[in-house]
């Protein structure tokens, strides 16, 4: 150990910063559940949550669980005339990519379907991994830094709401059927969002900070 | 600077630290990777304002296309139709749609042209250090990272569309070129609003310091 990863580590111990206005404050003692915030900007600076290993390791299986559903099944089916068109979300953006439309193929595979399922195999492995005591603390920084930065462009949520316009749109030109990926869908953008706010990143951060 | 107030004594940067962004960390070396979570440590500094700018432009650039140009392209019997973002508004409160006419009007018309007019509210004060209530600024600075995301419902509207009908010659419907313009604009949209620190919000400039904050 170097005498500067000491330094910073004695220094992180005694102090915590707010983040958002770079105020510096005595690293305040919370209780699990408490949450302190800057008494300048008042953002939160630090978080205690209460069980949330156990809570994100319970949200992001189910995520994980569902996101499978929602890409095996059926999405939607439409109906016109006698004429039929069942379709899986991988099925929608490869009808995107064969019809032309690379851009937004790579742009929609990206966005509702890489991002959510990376973030949500990055926080289940590093909660996983936590849950055990397992080592490689390094490797779990790395885990949760990807995953916490591609949270805001997980965007599943917002192609659920994009999905219901369009069957509004469409609703009067043909018969539209949802199918099991639908529902799934809708579950893992619940899961995910719960999951992400019994994530307790400070406290992860933390440990880790201590352990590394 | 050779001045001490309580305001300038109390922020890591004063005290000769820098905070990692991604993980908290207080680190003592700007411009190397942070030693917990690796994201490089940056100090903070005005200088980061230009790439809010440049992505700020490009965003705006790209946004007069995504609205002119059409985000969508109708072919069925009665013939080929093309509608941008405000057509299809217009189509929608035609067919009594109001609700969702009002979900597309300001997931893709408000939402960008807020973001854009706060983005820029927030860098100009910051780099000529108009005296604004901070907390306001930080406020408008987090509503528009929470909400900015949301633009993008009118894209997927396109792709679930145009992946939904496609029904030989009867009906199909393909997206626009518009809507690549469109969804550039909000990713570089999002790139501008991440790269503005909301730390610079609370800096004290060289010729005022905010004392609203003081206790």
């Amino acid at each position: 150990m170097t005498e500067r990863s000491e330094k910073l580590r004695a220094l992180n111990e005694r102090y915590v910063a707010c983040r958002s206005c770079d105020a510096l404050w005595l690293r305040p003692t919370l209780e699990a559940g408490q949450r302190a915030r800057c008494p300048r900007c008042h953002d939160v600076v630090v978080t205690n949550k209460t069980r949330g290993i156990e809570r994100t390791t319970a949200l992001m299986l189910a995520s994980l669980f569902v996101y499978v559903v929602a890409i095996a099944f059926p999405f939607m089916r439409m109906e016109r005339a006698g004429l039929s068109n069942e379709i899986s979300v991988i099925d929608a953006v490869a009808v995107l990519w064969q019809n032309g439309m690379a851009v937004l193929a790579v742009v929609t595979a990206l966005l509702i379907l890489l991002f959510p399922v990376t973030r949500v195999v990055m926080i289940l492995l590093l909660h996983a991994a936590l849950n055990r005591n397992f080592g490689y603390r390094r490797q779990q920084a790395v885990l949760l830094r990807v995953g916490q930065t591609v949270e805001p462009w997980a965007m599943a949520d917002i192609f659920m709401i994009g999905v219901i316009v369009s069957l509004v749109k469409v609703g009067s030109l043909a018969r539209i059927e949802v199918g099991p990926a639908f529902w799934a869908m809708s579950a893992l953008i619940v899961f995910m969002a719960m999951g992400s706010s019994a994530t307790c990143r400070d406290t992860v951060w933390d440990a880790l900070r201590r352990q590394l | 600077m050779g001045r001490v107030t309580p305001a300038a004594m109390r922020t890591a940067t004063d005290a000769g630290f820098i905070v990692c962004r991604s993980c908290g960390t207080l680190s003592d070396r700007a411009d190397t990777a942070c030693t917990v979570c690796g994201a490089t440590v940056r100090s903070l500094s005005r200088d980061g304002l230009q790439a809010v700018w440049a992505y700020w432009l490009a965003g705006v650039l790209a946004y007069i296309p995504g609205n002119v140009l059409p985000i969508m392209v109708t072919q069925s019997l009665s013939g080929v139709t093309e509608s941008t973002i405000m057509g299809g508004v217009i189509t929608l409160l035609h067919h009594g749609s109001y609700g969702i006419a009002a979900v597309i009007f300001i997931a893709s018309i408000g939402v960008p042209v807020a973001k854009f007019i706060v983005i820029a509210w927030l860098a100009l004060s910051i780099q000529h250090g108009w005296s604004i209530d901070p907390h306001r600024q930080h406020r408008a600075h987090q509503a528009i990272e929470l909400i900015g995301r949301w633009s993008m419902i009118d894209v997927f509207v396109v792709a679930a569309l145009a992946a939904l009908i496609q029904i030989g010659g009867l009906m199909s419907i393909t997206p626009g070129v518009g809507v690549n313009a469109f969804a550039m604009s909000v990713v570089l949209t999002m790139f501008s609003a991440m790269s503005l620190d909301a730390r610079l919000i609370w800096m004290p400039t060289d010729d005022h310091t905010r004392t609203s904050n003081d206790p």
